[in-house]
């Protein structure tokens, strides 16, 4: 219990250091952790600090100490979930919005966290094409977040078409794995 | 007087595709909304050329290296230009080749040839010459005489110069068989852009980004391809050997499937700002990229014309993808396709009067070409699931790729849907550019 309560200021603290730095650097990220705390304020400490209180009731979302995680591990973590599209679409379904609204409630706990949301298609129908639709999906799946008030500067968008699948045969529950905005943390 | 096949022979394909395009229609629809499945036209006339062995004695060392390279080249490469037909070998009479006499010439006409190609070679140190005779053997008159020299290690080159030589002569078209096609091959999760001989042979990388590198175009002795070597997709340009390489920064997303003008000085290419892509026009050698297009709807695959005067592209502006015309200053636009619920990636033929493209109505994509005049399309491909086309520059033959049984591979085929050849084996080898 102790240990979570730190865990939890620590990212608390941070979120608070690391807006006006994402800001002024908008790439970079505080890499130095428990050093970056803000400086005390000079009120002498005259009565014994209270009982740390009892952490929030668990919510559907978590604030994940990311601290000690290097890019790489938050990924496969599986933090950020992707969004998924219907053949030739590249409008948001039900399940997609509601996976993009879980992720904006983590990238609003973790401030300082950069992302690039892929587009990706299944391998029906030419390159070109493909190219222009993945780009549309990354749009579409940024423009979501940014609705949920993510801001725009925290993502990028990257369209790979059919180009970099994440699943090869020719079924359609392979081309669904396909046809999704991937969400990469890239800065944390 | 000349003998002249060329006329006959030029139009024999085209006038094939459109003699079959033109059946009636059982009712009363728009042409451009019907596609004439062509697959095994035929009946143009082919010319009957005799081609005996190049005649250079010697060890069976050189007959190796050099006179059954030499032969067998020429052979395929005329066979393949779709306007001749090599009589039979085993029928050539043995002796002297000069059809000068009345007898000597029927001896030939004897085999069914009206054409007599005649080689001699000669070899030394590492230098081969070849003096190529061709001879009208009705009239038992020379009508072509030329010598060649050059390595003995690439008498292919020698025979694939001779047989542009007589393309050109009987077609008035320009021959292939030096020509170049670019295309992207797929290894191990990269994509790298290659270029090949017309016959698939001397496959040579030409980028090493160890990167996604897609789309390659040519013109005017440079190449444009999309490059994912720095994370977000750019522009880059090179030499047609792969050297010289240059980042086109155009301050937009995407920059996908770049389209290099016959001159080399312009790219147009499809490029987005907030998940709208558009067609835009940039100097190659840098600097403000121009839009040209201003719909919410997806645009793509932009083509310059031969003239550099209008730009063919994609847009899906009725809902699915068709393929428009412009002009190359964004006026003027035009939609060409109708039929079917899929066309994209055109491209023009080098006369402008037809392009091919992708097209689909249900399942497979296929290469359709269109007459530009008329609307009326034929689909030249029936097997696979085929992509890319581009015309090679006499306007006869197509290149595309094709995937079949999980592989794509290089195939060409002429316009009117025959003589289909695989070029390509092993790794993927996708989206061919046959250089002009």
């Amino acid at each position: 219990m102790k240990r979570r309560f730190s865990a939890l200021t620590i990212v608390a603290l941070l979120g608070l250091v690391a807006l006006p730095f994402a800001a002024a650097c908008k790439k970079k990220a505080p890499t130095t952790a428990p050093e970056a705390r803000p400086p005390v304020t000079s009120k002498p400490a005259e009565t014994p600090v209270a009982p740390p209180p009892k952490p929030a009731p668990s919510t559907d979302i978590e604030s994940q100490d990311i601290t000690n995680l290097d890019i790489e591990s938050l990924n496969k973590k599986g933090y950020l979930n992707d969004a998924f599209f219907d053949f030739d679409q590249s409008d948001l379904r039900e399940d997609a919005r509601s996976t993009l609204a879980t992720d904006a409630q983590w990238l609003k706990k973790h401030p300082s966290v950069q992302v690039l949301i892929e587009g990706h298609c299944d391998e029906r129908g030419t390159a070109a094409y493909n190219l222009a639709l993945g780009d549309r999906r990354a749009n579409a799946a940024k423009e979501y977040l940014v609705s949920l008030g993510i801001d725009a500067s925290r993502i990028k968008t990257i369209s790979y078409g059919k180009e970099r699948p994440f699943c090869t045969e020719s079924s359609e529950s392979c081309w669904q794995k396909n046809r999704r905005a991937h969400l990469v943390i890239t800065a944390k | 007087m000349r003998f002249r096949f060329a006329a006959a022979a030029a139009s024999l394909a085209l006038a094939a595709v459109r003699a079959s395009a033109q059946a009636p229609p059982p009712q009363q629809t728009p042409s451009a909304d019907e596609i004439q499945i062509v697959i095994k036209g035929g009946g143009e006339r082919r010319l009957a050329v005799a081609v005996p062995t190049l005649y250079a004695p010697g060890t069976a060392a050189l007959q190796a290296k050099v006179v059954d390279p030499f032969t067998g080249t020429l052979r395929s490469d005329l066979e393949y230009a779709g306007s001749f037909a090599i009589a039979d070998p085993a029928h050539y009479p043995t002796g002297s080749h000069d059809p000068t006499t009345p007898e000597e010439a029927a001896r030939w006409l004897g085999t069914g040839a009206e054409v007599l190609v005649d080689t001699r070679g000669e070899v030394v140190g590492d230098r081969v010459s070849v003096e190529a005779r061709v001879w009208d053997l009705k009239s038992r008159k020379l009508i072509l005489g030329r010598k060649y020299s050059g390595g003995a290690t690439y008498v292919d080159r020698i025979a694939h110069t001779l047989a542009n030589d007589l393309v050109k002569y009987f077609t008035g078209k320009p021959g292939l068989f030096l020509s170049t096609i670019l295309c992207v091959v797929e290894q191990g999760g990269t994509k790298e852009v290659a270029a090949l001989d017309f016959d698939g042979r001397n496959v040579r990388t030409l980028t090493a980004h160890k990167s996604i590198s897609i789309s390659p175009s040519a013109g005017g002795g440079r190449v444009a391809y999309t490059s994912y070597v720095r994370l977000f997709p750019q522009i880059w340009t090179m030499g047609l050997d792969g050297g010289d390489k240059r980042e086109i920064s155009t301050g937009l997303e995407l920059n996908a499937s770049p389209s290099l003008s016959a001159d080399g000085s312009q790219i147009a290419f499809a490029g987005s700002a907030k998940g709208n892509t558009d067609i835009y026009t940039i100097a190659a050698g840098g600097g403000t990229a121009h839009r040209l297009t201003t719909s919410r709807a997806l645009e793509a695959s932009p083509a310059w014309s031969p003239d550099g005067r209008r730009i063919l592209y994609t847009s899906d502006l009725t809902g699915t993808p068709q393929i428009y015309v412009m002009d190359a200053e964004g006026t003027g636009s035009r939609r060409v396709t109708f039929a079917g619920n899929w066309n994209d990636e055109g491209s023009w033929s080098p006369d402008a009067s037809h392009i091919a493209f992708a097209c689909r109505n249900e399942g497979d994509f296929n290469i359709c070409v269109m007459d530009m005049s008329s609307g009326q399309t034929i689909q030249i491909t029936s097997d696979g699931s085929n992509s890319h086309p581009t015309f090679s520059a006499d306007g006869q033959k197509v290149v595309y790729a094709s995937r079949r049984n999980g592989s794509t591979q290089i195939y060409t085929v002429d316009v009117n849907g025959q003589n289909r050849r695989q070029l390509t084996q092993g790794a993927n080898h996708l989206q061919p550019f046959w250089v002009p």
